[in-house]
């Protein structure tokens, strides 16, 4: 089953110096399932395929199916509504919400969907990652980079979403943090949920089983790595 | 309610900066609280000092000398109550002093229907005594007993009024009240400089005013016939104008306390861009973004009102007991009304200045938001 389906997108950004194809005539097919990296040099247009991926931006032309659903044409409450229910989001800078506990940070997103039973879930979720549950109560910025991305993809995966994007997830970490978080999310993945990795690392595209190498908002090559 | 709390919790971030937000609206909210406070109190305090009585209809003569007895009679037939009143300025001599007072003479049996004693009795019917008023008596340290001179009469002061204040029919703080009889023995008189008609009920005073001005002004106008309610209306409505100048004023540091909000409020948003980008990106809605901010500056404007509300009472009892020496206007209603009116506008100025800022951060794009550094 195809969880995200890209027929023939392309995006152009228009700035004043003219205009630039981010993404040019892109088609590519996810099944369930799968671990995938996304590689290619700064200005390929990965960060902008994840976006779109990730409903937080719309394809100038072309088709995007997420989970079922074609995300053509919809409003912002709907596309926030796909992002809050389908799509877990980790960053290479962690971004957990300052103000909130790290289990706070992971009951976030189930408090947004109406979720009862957030706090016995979101405990649980943190055990998950590895995590002790003392630590739930900390402020992220009393954590390590390391604790505060295992934070993040706890959160990411509160709602029980249909895909994961990490965006560059282990460019803030030294080599040994990256390791852990990368197996973290193998073990994620292989619990069958669908991840989808933007890096320019190797070492992180060895995770996956399946690479995208973009170049110049093009697909090049598809295959298996590393 | 997480967004409440998110709010809370954003405030705190920087106290120091939401304290100063606070104070603006504080200050705001007292000014407008303790100057309507003090209108209000400066309007009951003058209510009480003129004698306001809303049921009165005054006739004076008008380009005649008097109010001729033919035209008192039909006054008489017009009204519930007709008092004939005659006045003169004259000297007295009182505790030896002489001093030009106003005396008034009126019947006997009308003296009680418009003023009250303090001590000693009313005049009898025919009496040659007199009543002194309040002012005149604390003056002149007069006591009942004692004697005034008026030209060669010396009448006995039997009673003294008790204090009515600036009154729109007769003055008689300052005054000695004789009998009708008394008065045309001093004085020659025909007809009388004043009428008092006394209406039993309000709504019929205006009706009352027309008939007497029908009747009596039918060929030429012989009388000014004046309502007491309008003078009392007009009184009213100057009252509420300087309350409202007032409360104008205070409105002006509210205006500079909402700006200081405002100021505030953008600065969070900017600060916390890429924040909201997250939270936008992990499924936040506009709406709730909105929510949040206005949660912020409800927040702040709740706490400077209700702290405001507070302070301003305290201004308005101190101004209250120390300039209009009455500390019981400040429970009046009416007063109180000015301690939710301040936190009301207090709370309301914060959440219309943080309207715009919570609109604009929840226009932000997300991925422009997350880019943010």
């Amino acid at each position: 089953m195809k969880v995200v389906e890209l027929v023939e997108v392309t995006k152009v950004y228009e700035l004043p110096r003219g205009s630039i194809k981010a993404l040019d005539n892109v088609s590519a097919s996810i099944e369930v399932g799968e671990f995938i990296s996304v590689m290619g040099p700064s200005g390929s247009g990965k960060t902008t395929l994840l976006n779109i991926i990730g409903c937080l931006d719309m394809p100038t032309s072309g088709r995007v199916v997420i989970g079922g659903e074609n995300i053509n044409g919809l409003g912002d409450d709907q596309l926030t509504k796909i992002r809050r229910d389908k799509i877990g989001f980790v960053f290479q800078q962690f971004n957990l919400i300052p103000t909130l506990t790290a289990l706070e940070n992971i009951e976030y997103p189930m408090i947004l969907k109406g979720l009862n039973g957030h706090e016995e879930r979101g405990k649980e979720l943190l055990r998950s990652v590895g995590l002790d549950e003392q630590l739930g109560e900390n402020k992220p910025n009393e954590l390590s980079g390391g604790e505060q991305q295992r934070v993040a993809v706890a959160r990411a995966l509160a709602n029980d979403p249909d895909i994961i994007l990490a965006d560059e997830p282990t460019g803030n970490l030294d080599t040994k943090t990256s390791k852990d978080i990368m197996g973290l999310l193998k073990a994620t993945n292989e619990r069958g949920k669908t991840i989808i990795v933007v890096t320019h690392d190797p070492l992180v595209a060895s995770y996956t089983k399946r690479t995208f190498k973009l170049v110049d908002g093009r697909v090049d090559r598809v295959g298996v790595f590393a | 309610m997480i967004f409440f709390e998110f709010a809370k919790r954003n405030l705190t971030r920087h106290k120091f900066r939401s304290v100063l937000a606070i104070i603006g609206i504080v200050i705001g909210v007292m000014a407008i609280t303790a100057l309507g406070i003090l209108g209000n109190s400066v309007r009951l305090a003058a209510s009480e000092q003129l004698y306001m009585i809303g049921n009165e209809v005054v006739v004076f003569p008008y380009g005649e000398e008097a109010v001729s007895e033919d035209n008192f009679k039909l006054i008489e037939k017009t009204a519930d109550v007709a008092i004939p009143i005659n006045s003169m300025t004259d000297k007295a001599v009182l505790n030896g002093e002489s001093e030009l007072v106003m005396i008034y003479g009126m019947r006997s049996e009308d003296i009680p229907k418009l003023l009250e004693k303090e001590d000693g009795q009313f005049l009898k019917h025919g009496s040659l005594n007199c009543l002194v008023g309040s002012r005149l008596a604390d003056n002149y340290e007069l006591r009942v007993g004692e004697r005034a001179t008026i030209k060669s009469q010396k009448p006995r002061i039997v009673g003294i009024l008790k204090e009515r204040g600036i009154g729109f029919d007769i003055n008689p703080d300052n005054a000695i009240i004789v009998s009708d009889k008394m008065f045309s023995s001093l004085y020659n008189s025909s007809g009388y400089n004043l009428v008092v008609v006394k209406v039993d009920k309000i709504e019929d005073v205006e009706e009352v005013r027309k008939e007497i001005e029908d009747r009596l002004n039918k060929k030429e106008k012989v009388v000014l016939v004046m309502e007491m309610k309008m003078i009392v209306e007009g009184i009213k409505e100057f009252f509420n104008i300087l309350s409202m100048f007032l409360i104008g004023i205070g409105s002006i540091s509210l205006v500079v306390a909402g700006v200081s909000i405002l100021n505030v409020m953008m600065m969070s948003t900017v600060e916390r861009t890429k924040e909201i980008g997250v939270m936008r990106a992990i499924g936040t809605s506009k709406r709730e973004i909105l929510r949040m901010f206005l949660f912020e500056s409800l927040i702040l404007g709740a706490i400077g009102g209700v702290i405001g509300a507070i302070f301003g009472f305290g201004v308005g009892f101190l101004v209250d007991v120390l300039i209009l020496k009455e500390a019981s206007y400040l429970f009046a209603p009416s007063s109180i009304l000015y301690v939710f009116v301040g936190t009301a506008f207090g709370i309301g100025t914060s959440v219309i200045s943080g309207l715009y800022p919570a609109w604009k951060a929840s226009r932000l794009k997300p991925i422009e938001a997350l880019r943010y550094e």
